[in-house]
């Protein structure tokens, strides 16, 4: 009966009283997330209705001046559109590599410890360090298609085409984002009774079934968890490699909104402009989230 | 395994070993790189599987000609201090939110909540505000309630500006990072499989709060603490973004930092990739030990079958 109380959303009811050892408990966090998380936020939609000069130059009120600066700007909605091609095909790639190499390692095979191991192995090295190698690898002259160059001069260069580079990026995002969808998944399909896939085979059913008709609606919670994580995880995580792979070119055939802030913010001293696309970045993020709460609440599967 | 089918359990494996060495190669490129010299990567023109026989040379190389020895350590204390915050409030707070009766509990589990939805890179802008001069608050505090104009008016003193910055500290990059507060939903999962009755039985042994939290819970937790310790550790080790703006010197710079700036310094001739490369091993293999070691502890600590 507890448990249903507090999944239907309410609280459970704790034993101890007392609210000065209760305070004492809460303070520590509550000041640090106070301070460098609400107050930040806070302050990102604060400067987006005023114009701030760098250096404490003094503000100026401007309304919406900011946002329609910001929204009228092409070069802003071509990084938004980037961002949301990237966000589609990377977190794509990284779930279904994912999920397949989840689905191998659960049959219980001899390499399956190993696998289970290595496969992980990436979320351990940061973005920006495999950028710095992922950028020799597919270097047109030092790396391993140059000798794709050579007999086909100009055909894989990332430092002239634009989809070269955006390719490149993909890779290494899908290369360090594999990991942890592979965990989530590979614990969602253990967590499947044995029972159920056992009766399925007695019923008949060959692999390829239990993995459409059991495993994979069973794993509906697991798969929007790695969908939710992906999608927020993307927006952010690219900036790593993209600075030390491309520098969100050539051209600007890189450079995604969390690039294009810093580089506003940070090189250009635009901060009224990197503070509003912070804040335009960050409701965008907001409902995708909520979006994808409000979608996998309606295909939720009881186990 | 439920049947026996030599096909599918080929495919299976085929697809692994797929997956192993999709993860592998680049370290592997980085690794075979790694032993040759500069001299030798020269002459070939560019990537060959050749084991060169320099690598510890090019060790020798980053450990004297750069900072990275030193800003290993400063990843080392930024991700300590990142796992232990986030592990310990946490700990503390979530102790709070299930085992007090409180009604405050709803709120402060959503406050805390919400910091997951947004990650720290999507607000360096005016987080590196506030750590160039945390004490903001306060001024803005005297200033909006009138502390200022009253004080002046009184005492003829004007209240000075407060300013303190914690810019190239390792608190200042590493707390910001620590705002995150997922351990407070995995630690909460975790206490509502305990038994109920446990702080009551405790109680009627003489043990108050703070004592049953430090002598029976904290011990009842040691699995997901440290398997949160462990992927914070790490998550502290790999951030990136933060750290290149909080840290602007060398000498207060993370290691992932410091080797991205190494990557960046010549622009026209070869760079010197096997050091690069070197570079790059040395900086991960810290995390990656740490994980390769303990890959069974985190996930199964984390208990990230979402139940």
């Amino acid at each position: 009966m507890d448990r249903r109380t507090w999944k239907a959303g309410k609280m459970r009811q704790g034993f101890y009283g007392g609210n000065l050892t209760y305070a004492m408990l809460v303070a520590p966090i509550l000041f640090l997330i106070f301070l460098f998380f609400y107050v930040p936020v806070g302050l990102a939609f604060f400067w987006s209705f005023f114009l701030e000069r760098p250096f404490g130059g003094g503000s100026q009120f401007v309304g919406l001046q900011n946002f329609s600066r910001v929204l009228s700007d092409p070069v802003y909605w071509e990084a938004l559109q980037r961002t949301v091609v990237f966000m589609i095909v990377a977190p794509g790639l990284a779930i279904g590599i994912s999920l397949v190499l989840a689905l191998a390692a659960d049959r219980g095979l001899r390499l399956s410890q190993a696998a289970r191991n290595i496969v992980i192995w990436p979320k351990a090295v940061a973005g920006a360090s495999i950028g710095v190698v992922f950028v020799f690898i597919f270097n047109p002259f030092l790396g391993i298609f140059s000798p794709i160059n050579d007999l086909f001069p100009g055909l894989w260069n990332p430092r002239i085409d634009g989809n070269d580079a955006f390719a490149t990026i993909v890779v290494a995002q899908v290369w360090n984002g594999i990991p942890f969808n592979f965990i989530i998944l590979l614990s969602g399909l253990q967590a499947i009774p044995d029972t159920l896939t056992k009766s399925a085979a007695m019923d008949g059913a060959g692999s390829w079934r239990r993995i459409l008709d059991i495993q994979l609606p069973l794993l509906t919670p697991q798969l929007f968890l790695t969908f939710v994580l992906e999608f927020v995880g993307t927006v952010v995580e690219a900036f790593g490699l993209i600075d030390t792979m491309t520098e969100g070119g050539p051209g600007e055939a890189t450079t995604l909104l969390i690039y294009k802030i810093y580089v506003d913010g940070f090189k250009a001293y635009d901060l009224s402009g990197a503070a509003t696309q912070t804040v335009l970045l960050m409701i965008f993020v907001i409902v995708m989230v909520l979006l994808q709460f409000r979608i996998e609440k309606h295909v939720k599967y009881e186990r | 395994m439920i049947e026996k089918s030599a096909a599918i359990d080929r495919t299976a494996t085929v697809l692994l070993l797929l997956g192993m060495a999709f993860v592998l190669a680049p370290l592997v490129i980085a690794f075979v790189t790694a032993t040759q010299s500069y001299q030798q990567f020269v002459q070939a023109g560019g990537i060959r599987f050749r084991i060169g026989g320099h690598f510890l040379d090019n060790i020798r190389l980053i450990v004297t000609e750069t900072q990275l020895p030193r800003q290993l350590w400063n990843s080392f204390v930024i991700s300590l201090l990142v796992a232990a915050i986030k592990c310990a409030f946490a700990f503390a707070a979530t102790f709070a939110l299930v085992f007090f009766d409180s009604r405050m509990n709803r709120a402060i589990f959503a406050v805390t909540i919400a910091t997951v939805m947004l990650p720290l890179e999507l607000v360096v802008i005016t987080t590196y505000q506030i750590v160039a001069n945390v004490l903001m608050p306060v001024n803005w505090f005297v200033e909006a309630t009138g502390l200022d104009w009253l004080a002046g008016s009184i005492a003829g003193v004007r209240v000075p500006e407060l300013r303190l910055s914690l810019l190239d500290t390792h608190i200042g990059v590493a707390a910001p990072i620590a705002t995150s507060c997922t351990s407070v939903f995995i630690y909460r999962q975790f206490f509502l499989t305990l038994p109920r009755d446990l702080p009551r039985s405790a109680a009627m042994d003489g043990a108050g709060p703070l004592h049953f939290m430090v002598d029976i819970l904290l011990p009842l937790s040691w699995t997901p603490l440290i398997a949160t310790f462990m992927f914070w550790f790490i998550g502290g080790w790999t951030s990136y973004l933060w750290p290149l703006i909080a840290a602007s010197t060398p000498d207060a710079q993370p290691a992932v930092v410091g080797l991205a700036k190494l990557a960046t310094t010549d622009p026209e001739r070869i760079p010197n990739v096997p050091m690069l490369m070197t570079g790059a091993l040395f900086v991960s293999i810290i995390p990656v030990t740490l994980i390769a070691v303990m890959q069974r502890q985190i996930v199964r600590g984390m208990n990230l079958s979402e139940k």
